[in-house]
């Protein structure tokens, strides 16, 4: 349903305004939470929906089996009268030895009454156990594929439908969490980003003011380009799995972007080879809808809003792309390939259709023919993150002003040498405490001069996959499960280790069933549905934390496996390792 | 000086050669256990090297409990005695000593079930640590790598809940492995079976007719294409694709000319999509079977128990209501604990196998899968995208090879835009019918 009113949504593309393309966002967002939200929703339904069904289904079956127990003690004391009554004398030996093979036989009676027709060991016929909140609880255990056990279907039709309710449930519970677990993730990565790495980010802003004097004396050629190459950019852009911190430095990174066409060898020669791999590789899932929606997005863009889009678009855009929940769900693993091997093809149609029109507009003003020329010829081997003809006028700028600030100048100096030598003098790790390191290694492009180019990139603010580092998300999951522990400690009495076995347990979904919320205790009804409550809970979001962490960590250690990997020469088949963290 | 200096670097170089041969052997060792065949022997070793050590761990505790339980019960015998002996020493009535007799056994029956939760399982014998025993342990093990867990038997001792948590960390990554690998082998063998045997892929003339039928579908698609590149009148494109193939001859022709091109161009065996319903119907297969299998190992269960038992194995729900080795209780020892292992280690076997299974059914689906996610993430006018997503399910749930097909060239098309936005829906609902039609 959600989907069919994206589809609408997009036929705002053709009324290009503003207000239009806000409204479009607006819309888009809203559908996106509006899926997420039904999403959940049709989750909790369907618990409900279950609880109502497993209670209907079973309790009649509990009440029986209560009923049925105190005729099992009838049953022994009968045995004993009898057995008193046909012993001729009453010796202590023979009568103990008569009594503990009854004792025994009431025993299995019992055990048997437990494990198979699942008594919880009360005999109240108004605690059942398979209240609503019991089979609430229940169905929640089942689709999460938690089972804990400890009530358990015991009647035919039960058992049926505990068959068919999971075959459904299952499906639809994984991609509500991993849905949840990724908005988490997003959130949580900008978080990390936003707040706590606040002092990582202070550099990038320096260096912003330092080029800001120079910019003044500039503001006239330059505004103008780095407005459309924004523009050019920022619908380019949108292929990103965009984050919103990029929007943070948004002005530091056009500058940085700018370096790049003021190159004209490097992207000549390395560019159009390079690009498309590594931005389909490291853009991830996001890519095939965003790279089919470009068309359109560029077309629009260019012709009709050349300086509307600004960070809050963009971010805007960012935000509705991230959270597209068919996308989401998926594994950024397959779709990858399908990317390199199609994303080309896309890529390809781009930058000839959509930008032309801009760039003869500036072409007109800098004149510069052979440029002109040059794209003419090759539009079909330009990147859409290339836009050749608007290289001309900067290269003229960058003339121009050099001489104006030497330390400027030293840093430009130093970048284009690094730029255009094969060897990367030091990558510049600019706003990134541990990730960028790491990151060039993802991409292992054996070429040397791609890894000035990852750099480079991620300078200019392709913070996209700002990776959060494993520790840290370790640390999050270890201190959920203690604090659970304490939790679960303070309300159920239990012993800390077991508690935390508990959480651990259960958030692994293994779920053994010998702890279990509200069991064993003397069971108060109200007490015992806030427990359950507070244990569904701690165990749904637990879960969808995990999934998040999963998210969060997922490129990043499987990377690192696969450097394991091949440094011991295992190295064959990729998805091994994909498929440990998944 | 430089003698010495030499000196050194050869004992270093001989180091370094040793050290660089083991390295080469610890290497080589590695490879080999994470490699197809050793994923195997490592997991069945880990999981062996978890069941002895929770075998030591736990067969203590139970050790412990049983003896608990037997003195619990010869105390309530103790009980049971006096009463009757101040009953005796007065009246004895009925009424007098069922009251007395069973709020004792009211109080004995708490005790049991205390025990029971604790993890009692019914037998008495001391050096019988059924539960714990290398079987039972091994099982526990295994689920607690699968993430099942049953809970029928469960570690009660500090020492064996951190062990268990700990061992879980290790174990899920590697049973992860196992999958994928064995997942994957198993998908590239069924893929194979299934483009040879099922699709009869040896058999010439089969292949023939494929081929056939093949050229003659992208014919038409070419052709639905052409018309849709036309644009406009239908009536002349429908003229313009007449006329390069008007009759038969010419076409024959090309078909059979073709034709030794397709036939030659050998099948990749790998690319074959194996359609969902085969995939499903492996996995019910498997479940049935299985069913069948411990409907007849075990008395008690019902064929509804017995596969509702391995689907919730094999789904990981794990309640553990019922497990194998049920029909234990209230038998003699020498029986049962020989039948219990045995039950055990066949579970153990069923549950590998299934997992594996699983892991190949969703291998198999992934190329389904991608089609699916390919044609939805196309951002179409809605009208074509409602149209191209029920295709596309369509494929995934008819599930034919040549569905699949067609499906993926009308994607493809689409991408590169050859077909416009005005002429949608007719010509897509002709190539479906069209493929249909064959």
């Amino acid at each position: 349903m959600s989907r069919y009113n994206r589809g609408d949504a997009d036929g705002y593309y053709e009324q290009p305004s503003f207000c239009s393309n806000f409204l479009h966002y607006s819309w888009k967002t809203i559908t996106c939470l509006f899926s997420h939200i039904t999403l959940v929703t049709m989750v909790v339904s369907y618990c409900v929906l279950g609880a109502f069904t497993f209670e209907a289904l079973e309790v009649d079956n509990e009440k029986q089996v209560k009923r049925g127990i105190p005729k099992i003690r009838e049953n022994v004391t009968q045995h004993l009268w009898n057995f008193t009554q046909e012993m001729t004398a009453l010796r202590e030996e023979n009568f103990t030895i008569g009594a503990i093979k009854y004792l025994k036989s009431f025993e299995s009676a019992l055990l048997n009454a437990m494990t198979k027709d699942g008594w919880d060991g009360i005999e109240d016929e108004h605690k059942v156990q398979w209240t609503l909140t019991g089979s609430l609880f229940y169905s929640i255990i089942v689709i999460t594929t938690i089972g804990y056990g400890h009530i358990a279907p015991k009647t035919p039709w039960g058992k049926v439908v505990t068959i068919f309710y999971a075959i459904l449930g299952i499906p639809l519970m994984l991609l509500c969490l991993s849905n949840i677990g990724d908005i988490m993730a997003t959130s949580f990565r900008f978080l990390y980003w936003r707040v706590c790495c606040y002092f990582c980010t202070k550099r990038p802003k320096k260096l912003k003011r330092g080029r800001s004097t120079y910019r003044g004396s500039e503001r006239l050629t330059r505004s103008r380009t780095v407005s459309a190459r924004r523009s050019v950019r920022a619908s380019a852009r949108s292929g990103d799995s965009g984050i919103y911190s990029d929007v943070l430095q948004h002005s530091y990174h056009s500058d940085t972007e700018l370096r790049y066409y003021e190159d004209p060898s490097r992207r000549s020669t390395s560019v159009p080879r390079v690009r498309p791999n590594k931005y389909n590789r490291t853009t991830g899932y996001a890519t095939p809808r965003n790279l089919s929606q470009n068309p359109n997005q560029l077309r629009v863009n260019s012709l009709a809003q050349p300086r509307v889009p600004n960070s809050l678009d963009r971010r805007n855009r960012d935000v509705a792309i991230e959270m597209d929940p068919i996308v989401l769900d998926n594994t950024p693993i397959l779709c990858n390939k399908y990317v390199i091997g199609k994303g080309e093809g896309f890529a390809r149609t781009i930058p000839g259709k959509g930008l032309t029109l801009r760039q003869m507009e500036h072409q007109s003003r800098a004149t510069s023919l052979p440029a002109s020329g040059r794209s003419k010829s090759m539009p079909r081997s330009q990147n859409y993150l290339e836009p050749p003809e608007i290289h001309s006028p900067e290269s003229s700028d960058k003339e121009d002003f050099e001489p104006q600030s030497s330390r400027i100048r030293g840093k430009r100096a130093s970048r284009g040498r690094r730029s255009k030598s094969p060897m990367p003098m030091g990558p510049p790790k600019m706003m990134t405490p541990l990730g960028y390191g790491h990151r060039s290694k993802y991409l292992d492009d054996p070429e040397s001069d791609t890894d000035y180019y990852d750099d480079d990139y991620y300078e200019s603010g392709r913070s996209t996959i700002k990776p959060v580092p494993i520790g840290l998300c370790v640390l999050l999951v270890v201190s959920y499960i203690l604090a659970g522990a304490y939790l679960f400690m303070t309300w159920e009495g239990w012993e800390y280790l077991d508690a935390a076995y508990f959480c651990f347990i259960t958030l692994t979904t293994i779920g053994f069933g010998d702890l279990v919320p509200a069991k064993g205790v003397s069971q108060d009804g109200y007490y015992a549905t806030i427990s359950i409550a507070l244990c569904s809970l701690y165990l749904l979001f637990g879960i969808s934390l995990l999934a998040m962490s999963f998210n969060l960590v997922q490129e990043e250690v499987i990377s690192n496996v696969k450097s394991v990997a091949k440094t011991l020469g295992i190295i064959k088949s990729d998805s091994d390792d994909e498929d440990e963290d998944d | 000086m430089e003698r010495r200096r030499y000196g050194s670097r050869r004992q270093r170089k001989k180091q370094r050669t040793w050290l660089k041969k083991c390295k080469e052997y610890i290497r080589q060792l590695v490879a080999f256990l994470f490699s197809n065949v050793g994923i195997i022997g490592l997991v069945v070793g880990y999981t062996i090297a978890g069941s002895f050590i929770f075998m030591t761990i736990e067969g203590r505790h139970v050790q412990k409990m049983k003896l608990e339980v037997l003195g619990n019960r010869s105390l309530y015998a103790q009980k049971l005695w006096n009463i009757t002996m101040q009953l005796n020493a007065k009246v004895m009535t009925k009424e007098e000593f069922h009251r007395r007799i069973t709020e004792e056994l009211f109080q004995y029956q708490r005790i049991v079930v205390n025990f029971t939760r604790r993890g009692y399982d019914g037998t008495d014998e001391l050096n019988c640590t059924a539960q714990w025993s290398f079987a039972g342990a091994f099982l526990y093990s295994l689920t607690v790598i699968t993430t099942i867990g049953y809970g029928n038997i469960f570690p009660h001792t500090p020492v064996g809940k951190i062990t268990t948590i700990v061992y879980a960390i290790v174990g899920m990554p590697l049973f992860l492995l196992y999958l994928s690998n064995i997942g994957d082998i198993m998908a590239r063998s069924f893929k194979w079976i299934y483009a040879n045997c099922c699709l009869c892929r040896w058999c010439p003339g089969v292949a023939k007719r494929r081929a056939m039928r093949r050229i003659r579908r992208e014919q038409k698609m070419s052709q639905a294409v052409g018309s849709d590149e036309e644009g406009g009148s239908s009536s002349k494109t429908s003229s313009d694709v007449n006329i390069p193939v008007p009759d038969s001859g010419p076409r024959d022709s090309m078909v059979s000319d073709n034709l030794t091109a397709y036939t030659e161009e050998s099948y990749d065996v790998q690319t074959v999509t194996v359609p969902l319903t085969i995939c499903l119907m492996i996995m019910v297969g498997y479940i049935c079977g299985g069913a069948l299998l411990f409907c007849k190992w075990e008395n008690h269960w019902t064929f509804l128990d017995a596969s509702y038992f391995s689907f919730i194995s094999l789904s990981t729900i794990g309640f553990g209501d019922l497990v194998p080795g049920d029909k234990i209780y209230g038998r003699g020892i020498d029986f049962y604990s020989e039948v219990l292992e045995l039950s055990f280690v066949f579970c153990s076997i069923y549950l590998m196998l299934g997992m594996a299974l699983i892991a190949m059914c969703f291998n198999l689906m992934q190329g389904l899968r991608t089609l699916l996610e390919h044609g939805l993430s196309l951002d179409l006018d809605p009208r074509k995208n409602c149209w191209f997503r029920l295709r596309i399910l369509g494929s995934l749930l008819i599930s034919s090879d040549r569905i699949a097909e067609s499906t993926e060239k009308s994607i493809e098309l689409a991408q590169t835009e050859k077909l416009d936005s005005t002429t949608l829906y007719c010509p897509k609902c002709e190539i479906l019918q069209k493929c249909d039609a064959y």
